[in-house]
């Protein structure tokens, strides 16, 4: 049995979202003016002119930002039931989530001392 | 048949459609970024999978864990090691495949006695549908609050960890032979950001 209320909006947002590029593509393809020649082929044609080719290694600093960022990802998924309920849970459960969000400072503090988020 | 019935089978047809394909494609594309990215697209339909089970805090944990963080880091696994260099073709393909069929072919038969020898309408207790998150959320914070903070211990174990292993600088040699450690992965003070693979 379905009974999650309020999907339907969810399915239309879905279709119209799903609609919205295609159509960009479709009315681009009927409208615009054809012609291969010159900057036409390029990546992008009105910014700077595109060096190199797309698939270039990236470099290893950004995979901290993603460990860091993996880890208070999770802490999300573990504060948003927290955030759902907390008219219903009430003073001490704020305090438990101010708590564990503590702990999780400390491991914000530790990436931050280490340079995990120097960005230069 | 109503209509929030059909509406239920033509997203379940559409959604297990996209996990199925999508998955071949993991499995068979031989340009693995582009497998990276279906795989996000299978987390994406599975996460819809789950909603259409009342499973709505799956669905959005699915979506944040899976497609927000575990996808992103197999991208950048990706992207960091991205050399383009033809494979070598194996020895023995073709036993190979047989056996990984054979294995395969073991495996399915098993699920499908399992399918047809499970009773499936067991009487439960009526799906709560969106009160479920509230639900979840009461039980964190009374009954499993012990788990609940430990996670956080956990949380930060990890990214102290994550950390210490993606920088490397605290361990100069091998822990088990003496070797010096491959000092590739230590964070040069001034290297570029975007490391073009043409001017090496």
């Amino acid at each position: 049995m379905f009974v999650l209320p309020g999907y339907d909006a969810f399915l239309g947002f879905l279709l119209i979202a799903t609609a919205v590029p295609v159509l960009a593509l479709v009315t681009n393809k009927l409208v615009a003016p054809r012609s291969r020649a010159g900057e036409r082929q390029l990546t992008y044609e009105s910014g700077m002119e595109p060096m190199g080719g797309a698939w270039i290694q990236f470099n290893i600093r950004y995979y901290m930002f993603a460990l860091v960022f993996v880890i208070f990802d999770v802490e999300t998924v573990f504060l948003y039931p927290w955030a759902v309920a907390f008219h219903r849970l009430g003073l001490l459960a704020f305090i438990e989530a101010l708590i564990f969000i503590a702990i999780l400072v400390v491991a914000l503090a530790y990436a931050w001392r280490k340079g995990a988020l120097e960005w230069s | 048949m109503t209509i929030a019935n059909s509406t239920e089978l033509i997203c379940f047809v559409v959604l297990a459609a996209v996990v199925v394909l999508g998955s071949l494609g993991v499995v068979l594309l031989s340009n693995i970024v582009y497998s990276a990215f279906l795989l996000g697209g299978v987390f994406m339909a599975v996460a819809g999978l789950y909603l259409l089970l009342n499973a709505s805090f799956v669905a959005a944990a699915q979506v944040l864990v899976y497609v927000g963080a575990v996808n992103v880091l197999i991208l950048f696994a990706i992207m960091l090691v991205n050399k383009r260099e033809d494979l070598k073709p194996v020895e023995g393909l073709q036993l190979r495949r047989l056996l990984s069929g054979g294995v395969c072919a073991g495996l399915l038969i098993l699920l499908v006695r399992v399918v047809v020898s499970t009773p499936w309408a067991v009487p439960g207790p009526a799906a709560i549908g969106e009160g479920a998150t509230e639900r979840i959320g009461e039980h964190l914070f009374t009954d499993y609050l012990l788990p609940f903070e430990l996670a956080s211990v956990l949380l930060l174990m990890a990214m102290i960890g994550a950390i210490v292993l993606a920088r490397r600088d605290v361990l100069e040699a091998d822990v088990g032979t003496g070797d010096a450690v491959d000092q590739g992965l230590i964070e040069k003070p001034s290297t570029p950001l975007l490391v073009d693979q043409s001017t090496r």
